[in-house]
């Protein structure tokens, strides 16, 4: 196993520890873990604030190196890290928004309640399944041109919704739009493009999974309403990202800024950190890239969302709009981002990296679509497989201490191999229906790899993420039925 | 001398491989990738292509080399098993490999692996004639 973390932490308050920028030469700031105590004993087991410490060392990052308390150990960036960057100075680091670009989460909503979904559960997970590819390099069910694949790349969810997939209402209720700005698909690879462009349209593997969820636990009942929210009320969960274009788009970048950083004279602790300044040609390119990917990801959950309505439409014979089949939101959470922030009162733009982290902003934002701009974005929160979800709002106390950023999901606490030893013999699918989850799993490998046990229970990731005043809680969801890859 | 290892880490999964040359090395290296991808025993012949990546030092290229095959295996949609490094210099490596179209039915997948990172990368001669490599992947 490895090897625990032995370096200082110091207690700030109950949920908040410092890694002070004195631990390691190279650290240009502190870093900040949020947890609680019993997680941070957790966290110290292996070299995940190692991670922390590594990322204070980028040239022209801004406040202090975050982590949110579903941090663990990853490679480059722990996962759950948030980092901003200056303009001027600055870099970005593909690293630090991962390999899974717009790796992220959309909730459909629907007016139905449990009891109308419950006879036909299974119908519907058979329908799903069979509607919405998954699995190691699922493809979708569609052909895209290249020139098609460009236009996705470029204008994101909006191209896939003025194609006939989706209502016209649906881009406003996700991140961006549905398209990021800047997306310039010259920078993308043909390598990654030949990977994407089978894939538009697909579910994936390994955590990735779509979510039939009833509201069982309402916190704020004005902020639930606001949100369209009710008790009892069956909602959709999409988890999954850019597939193999974000893939190899990252690799491409990761390789061509391990030759970039002597020319930049950067040195950075670890080679997964291999980064560019934000201004100059490699940086732009991979900002490029990545926003393609990002712009992938949203068309690819939207396709799916598009394939959700069908199923539903042909089991409840009416259309989706009658069932209120209308997005709540989607939420990247691996992403670079141009944001502008308030840094000891001056405002400044930043690239804030976020990987395996989600964007809270907070009521009044202008980023935020009109709907939202008064009450604050909608937070989703995946659990791990058949634990339930959570469903947030942004605060004012992100947007000043965290540029506007929370925790992501549950963040695994057991290595793959572990959960396979554990899981030996056992027969996951009917653990899970015997707990009121219905399974239907393309590999029983990734079922077991998933094991519930092999992830921290995510109520209290978002306990702390509450506690600490960074997001709060408004409703909690229960999974009646998961379709893995 | 064992070919390979997996390495347990919390999200991801590492592999370390040994060899008696650097050649051996890097063609261990990507059998113990495709070991973790599928059961390397199902897997059979019927394609072959040629390799050729650069790299800016031993690590660079180990981790360009195996992204390089999991690209081979995801957009040709081949499985490979056989790895023949013909060529390896410090900045270049050329290889000849060797496996077969994905079947479903035949081939059992076990895991998708996204790519092969630069996080601890270690590419080393630990005593004469034994070499030793690392690799952390994104799961």
């Amino acid at each position: 196993m490895a090897e625990a973390w032995k370096g200082p932490l110091q207690k700030v308050n109950d949920w908040r520890w410092l890694i002070p920028r004195s631990y390691k030469k190279g650290m240009l700031t502190d870093g900040m873990i949020y947890a609680s105590e019993k997680m941070i004993s957790a966290i110290r087991k292996d070299q995940a604030p190692e991670q922390i410490a590594n990322v204070a060392c980028l040239p022209g990052i801004v406040g202090k190196s975050l982590a949110m308390p579903d941090i663990h150990w990853g490679y480059g960036f722990p996962i759950g890290g948030v980092a901003a960057t200056q303009e001027k100075g600055g870099v970005i680091s593909p690293g630090g928004v991962g390999f899974d670009i717009n790796c992220g989460v959309r909730v459909i909503k629907t007016n139905l309640t449990e009891e109308e979904v419950k006879p036909h559960l299974e119908k519907l997970l058979t329908l799903l399944f069979t509607n919405i590819p998954s699995g190691v390099g699922s493809e979708g069910k569609l052909s895209f041109s290249i020139p098609e694949l460009e236009k996705v790349m470029e204008k994101g969810a909006r191209y896939i919704i003025s194609r006939g997939f989706g209502f016209s209402e649906d881009e406003e209720n996700i991140e961006e739009r549905g398209a990021m700005e800047g997306a310039n698909p010259e920078a993308v690879s043909a390598k990654a493009r030949e990977r994407g462009k089978d894939q538009l349209g697909s579910l994936g593997s390994g955590n990735h999974f779509l979510e039939l969820e009833v509201v069982e636990q309402v916190f704020r009942p004005d902020l639930a309403e606001a949100f369209g929210l009710f008790p009892g009320q069956v909602i959709i969960m999409v988890h999954t990202g850019s597939r193999g274009l974000g893939h190899q788009v990252c690799t491409d970048y990761l390789q061509e800024m391990q030759k970039a950083m002597s020319r930049y004279d950067i040195s950075v602790p670890d080679r997964q950190l291999a980064c560019a300044p934000c201004d100059s040609p490699e940086g732009r390119g991979y900002f490029e890239a990545m926003a393609c990917s990002a712009n992938f990801a949203w068309a690819n959950r939207q396709l799916i969302t598009h394939w959700v309505r069908e199923v539903f439409e042909q089991v409840f014979q009416k259309s989706a709009p009658a069932l209120g089949m209308f997005i709540l939101y989607d939420v990247a959470h691996n992403i670079a981002k141009w944001e502008e922030h308030e840094v000891e009162g001056k405002k400044m733009k930043l690239c804030v990296h976020r990987k395996g982290a989600t964007r809270a902003f907070s009521a009044g934002h202008l980023a935020l679509s009109p709907r939202y701009r008064e009450v604050g974005q909608p937070v989703l929160i995946p659990g791990d497989m058949g634990t339930g979800s959570y469903i947030l709002v942004g605060t004012e106390l992100a947007m000043k201490e965290t540029f506007g950023s929370t925790c992501h999901g549950a963040g695994r606490v057991m290595s793959r191999s572990e959960a396979d030893r554990r899981s030996k013999g056992r027969d996951i699918a009917g653990e899970l229906k015997e707990r009121g989850v219905l399974v239907r799993a393309e590999s029983k490998a990734t079922l077991r790899e998933e094991i519930p046990e092999a992830y921290k229970d995510v109520g209290e990731v978002v306990e702390v993420v509450e506690r600490a005043g960074i997001s709060k809680k408004v409703v909690y969801a229960r999974p009646l039925g998961v379709i893995k890859g | 001398m064992d070919k390979f290892e997996i390495l347990d880490h919390t999200a991801d999964v590492g592999l370390v491989a040994w060899g008696k040359s650097k050649e051996e090395l890097f063609a261990n290296a990507a059998l113990g990738m495709f070991s973790l991808i599928c059961d390397t025993e199902e897997v059979d012949g019927g394609f072959t292509t040629q390799v050729e990546v650069e790299g800016s030092d031993y690590e660079d290229l180990l981790v360009t080399w195996l992204n390089e095959l999991l690209y081979l295996f995801e957009a040709e949609e081949v499985v490979l098993k056989q790895f023949t490094i013909q060529e390896l210099g410090q900045y270049y490596l050329k290889a000849q490999v060797e496996g077969e179209p994905l079947d479903s039915q035949k081939h059992h997948i076990k895991r998708v692996v996204k790519a092969c990172t630069y996080y601890e990368v270690r590419v080393e001669e630990v005593e004469p004639q034994l070499w030793r490599a690392q690799v952390y992947f994104d799961i």
